[in-house]
């Protein structure tokens, strides 16, 4: 056939792929230079910027990066989880009340068993959402209730405590408070950046995003999807144990009576600006880790501009909300044009 | 085909139903090694249904299936392709949101394990960092194949992979297909076309209403018989209306009724459509063809008012379209049955309200719907003879029969010119005819009728002149009466063609 050929699609050029590079990854980029820009500003701000203030900003951020990855995982797989609040506030009260005057060594393998047991938890609840068919966001709102309940069965008051060396893990300091923002960013950096490559490369790690964006063709592929729903609750877990771990170091002792919901509600907002689609199967936990710390960041920013906190909510939902319709703006141009 | 030999498959007795619909009674079947097995029957015939059940999407009911000699139960697709069964199904099942590359890890591929069998179907310069949705559905249709033989299975099944195919394409499938073959591994091919069927494949079972009702082989056989088995006696009968001796119907209406309903004036669309006119006349039925992305799709687009064209008018009624909307184009009267049947109905809802949905969009009834609404629905599904055993949710209907209520959907509101995008694409022979059959009627009673077909076939059945398009421009038009398959390929090669 002599004909021109009408399916062999235009040949890879380096103009072209620039240009997919920056459709792909240009929401991350994005993020992350405006969480630069935010704290350098801050920096002019305020009378003085130092090791201190960046790790009050690293440690007081981890929680909410942990928490809006386990969002993350979930939402990518298509399902969503509103019970991260409160399994977060049973985590960190579990903790409390076994790490009380336990040495370093015991807490550590305690804080495991905690994580391995938020895991399978959490992970009972996708197989709840998954084999009842009662939608994740009815569920979920259960667990969230449920685990807020757990949390003050077992830390009725305010108390229990952690060992010096797990505060330090997770704050750079034995009293929560210190100048060391480095242990924290590894604590952040490493379990981000395993899951984020587990789930960019791998068969396994893929089909969170296959499941998420096309149920049915994931399954004509293979795919367990059951199973992958399973697992994504089952991470989240994880990463929600790490927030609750993160929250505990810094109080230094545990509080059932934190509203998990509204820790939830954190994680929604933090995934939304980190470009992680509600109808899954599209997002990167790469962006969401600016945007949750973006959110943490609005508060510091707002009361060193002077505004009161009241007036301080009401401008970060405007912003939340803006920063939304500058995206889809760009995104509709783009499809536009293409 | 002898039966000496132990076949590679074999069911016996399959039988599933989905709640109160019966999908399949009892099928035996029985696919050997080294030949290319073809399942026919009309649409609800149960074909579909079948591969799933063997490619363990589904389990049967009751039934057994048999690989090799040992009964299995396969538990998932995964298992499937394990067991040596690859299979390509009607709907693509390739992750949207993912690449092409990280299609492939989810499988267990490289892309080094694709990329012989892409070469073969002329893909080989495929940019595998695209993701899919960007990606054209015929070259999706053939990854997913790619995919499947790089599991290098025993048995390949390709449901309805040739529906979205260009015939060059259909061709590079085939060879594939011979060279299974000649591997002495076998190919269970379902399709509606049967000429490509009697030319590729060795036997075929025929399906009817889930039994499997004859097995046949192919050689020496024409299209005639095939389509008696696949109809049974009476209505094959039925369905020589729609065979190419019945002259179309037409001229039925006076000359001063035929005045001009739809003008396209010299439409430019961003490159993909350049310079396109033409006019459509009340009674008419205006057919167009192309190979895949022409500009077929966009002019459709732009026509149901999706688009706006770069430059151009549509008039309609000698009005020009101004505001491009789908909503401003239907109170105009210009009404879509798109390609995909998906785009149409609202699948978790009853026959019904399907049908009347059209009607809410009229101003002035907020109360209280059209008065004879029931009359109208009851009206259109009598007319279109639409199965209504599965009313209450359209999505478990057969494909036909969503078809039909996607065009019953028009006949219940008014319009002037109905825009049919492939309204045929994967139904069977005898819907195909009802399908041709009220077009016709529409036509009679005065609608303008502008259908695109990708199957150049159907282009004298039903229509009474022909436009081809090639590269975004109109290159050929003639009657449609002396339109032979050889004239319209060749033009929609964008070649010279001999004079019609």
């Amino acid at each position: 056939m002599t004909a021109a050929n009408p399916t062999v699609e235009a040949r890879p050029l380096s103009g072209r792929s620039w240009r997919r590079w920056t459709q792909r990854h240009g929401w991350t980029v994005g993020i992350w230079i405006l969480l630069v820009v935010l704290v350098v500003w801050y920096s002019t701000l305020i009378p003085r910027f130092g090791g201190f203030q960046f790790s009050t900003i690293i440690n007081g951020g981890t929680a909410w990066i942990f928490l809006a990855a386990a969002q993350a995982v979930v939402v990518i797989a298509g399902g969503l989880d509103l019970g991260v609040g409160g399994l977060l506030v049973l985590t960190s009260a579990t903790a409390a009340q076994f790490m009380d005057g336990q040495p370093f060594a015991i807490s550590i393998v305690l804080a495991v068993v905690i994580l391995i047991g938020a895991a399978i938890l959490n992970g009972f609840v996708g197989w709840i959402v998954t084999v009842s068919r009662v939608p994740d966001i009815v569920v979920t709102l259960g667990s969230l209730f449920i685990y807020q309940g757990l949390a003050l069965m077992m830390l009725p008051k305010v108390g229990g405590g952690s060992s010096d060396g797990f505060r330090w893990l997770f704050t750079g300091s034995a009293t929560g408070i210190g100048t060391n923002p480095w242990p924290a960013i590894v604590m952040i950096t490493v379990p981000i950046a395993v899951a984020a490559r587990w789930m960019g490369r791998t068969p396994s790690g893929l089909s969170l995003y296959a499941v998420g964006s096309d149920e049915t063709a994931a399954f004509l592929s293979g795919v367990n999807a059951a199973r992958v729903k399973i697992v994504s609750y089952a991470v989240g877990g994880a990463f929600v144990a790490m927030a609750g771990f993160s929250t505990l170091a810094i109080a230094g002792v545990g509080n059932a009576t934190t509203e998990g919901s509204s820790l939830t509600l954190n994680s929604v907002a933090a995934i939304v600006l980190g470009g992680v689609l509600f109808t899954g199967g599209v997002g990167s936990l790469i962006a969401v880790v600016p945007a949750a710390l973006i959110l943490f960041f609005f508060n510091p920013i707002l009361s060193a501009l002077g505004v009161n906190p009241n007036q301080a909510q009401v401008i970060q939902g405007i912003l939340i909300v803006f920063v939304m319709m500058v995206a889809s703006l760009i995104e509709w141009r783009r499809r536009r044009r293409s | 085909m002898t039966t000496s030999q132990q076949p590679l498959l074999s069911t016996a007795g399959i039988a599933k139903s989905y709640g109160p619909v019966i999908a399949l009674t009892s099928v035996d079947l029985s696919v050997a090694p080294g030949e290319i097995h073809a399942l026919l029957g009309a649409n609800g015939a149960g074909k579909s249904t079948l591969v799933k059940i063997l490619a363990s999407v589904f389990d049967a009911d009751v039934g057994s299936v048999t690989i090799n000699g040992a009964a299995v139960n396969l538990k998932g697709p995964g298992e499937a392709t394990e067991a040596g069964i690859a299979t390509v199904f009607q709907d693509p099942a390739l992750i949207p949101d993912l690449s092409l590359d990280q299609n492939l890890t989810i499988s267990g591929l490289r892309h080094s394990d694709v990329v012989p069998w892409l070469e073969r179907m002329q893909l080989a310069d495929l940019d595998f960092g695209l993701l899919v949705r960007d990606i054209p559905l015929a070259s999706l249709r053939l990854v997913d194949l790619a995919r499947a033989l790089a599991h290098d299975p025993q048995l390949l099944m390709l449901d309805e992979i040739t529906a979205a195919l260009t015939p060059e394409q259909a061709d590079r499938v085939f060879d594939v297909m011979r060279e299974w073959k000649s591997m002495n591994r076998s190919v269970l091919f379902i399709s509606h076309r049967l000429g490509e069927v009697l030319r590729i494949c060795d036997v075929a079972t025929i399906l009817r209403n889930g039994r499997d009702v004859a097995h046949l082989d192919l050689s020496g056989i024409d299209e005639a018989e095939l389509v008696t088995a696949m109809l049974g006696e009476e209505l094959a009968r039925g369905s020589k209306a729609g065979s190419p001796d019945a002259a179309p119907s037409r001229q039925t209406l006076s000359d001063k009724d035929r005045g001009v309903v739809l003008a396209a004036k010299d439409l430019h669309f961003r490159g993909r459509i350049n310079g396109v006119s033409f006019e459509l006349r009340r009674g008419e039925i205006l057919g167009v063809t192309a190979l895949e992305g022409q500009g077929q799709n966009e002019l459709f687009a732009l026509l149901s008012g999706d688009h706006r064209p770069t430059s151009g008018e549509i008039e309609i009624n000698g009005e020009r379209l101004s505001a491009y909307s789908p909503y401003k184009a239907i109170r105009k009267g210009l009404v879509l049955v798109p390609g995909s049947r998906h785009d149409a109905l609202l699948p978790q809802r009853s026959i019904r309200e399907n049908l009347a949905t059209p009607l809410y969009n009229r101003i002035g009834r907020w109360f209280s719907l059209v008065a004879d609404e029931s009359e109208r629905v009851d009206g259109a599904v009598a007319r279109l003879n639409i199965d209504t055993r599965a009313a209450s949710q359209v999505r478990r209907l057969s494909g036909g029969n969503q078809q039909k209520v996607t065009i019953g959907r028009w006949l219940v509101s008014d319009f002037e010119v109905l825009l049919c995008f492939d309204p045929t694409r994967g139904i069977d022979i005898q819907t195909k005819a009802q399908i041709y059959e009220l077009l016709k009627e529409l036509a009679r009673d005065g609608a303008a009728v502008l259908m695109y077909s990708s199957e150049l076939r159907e282009i004298p059945l039903v229509c009474d002149r022909v436009l081809v398009m090639y590269d975004g421009s109109i290159v050929h038009e003639q009657s449609a009466a002396t339109a032979t398959e050889e004239i319209l390929l060749t033009a929609a090669h964008g070649l010279e063609s001999a004079p019609a």
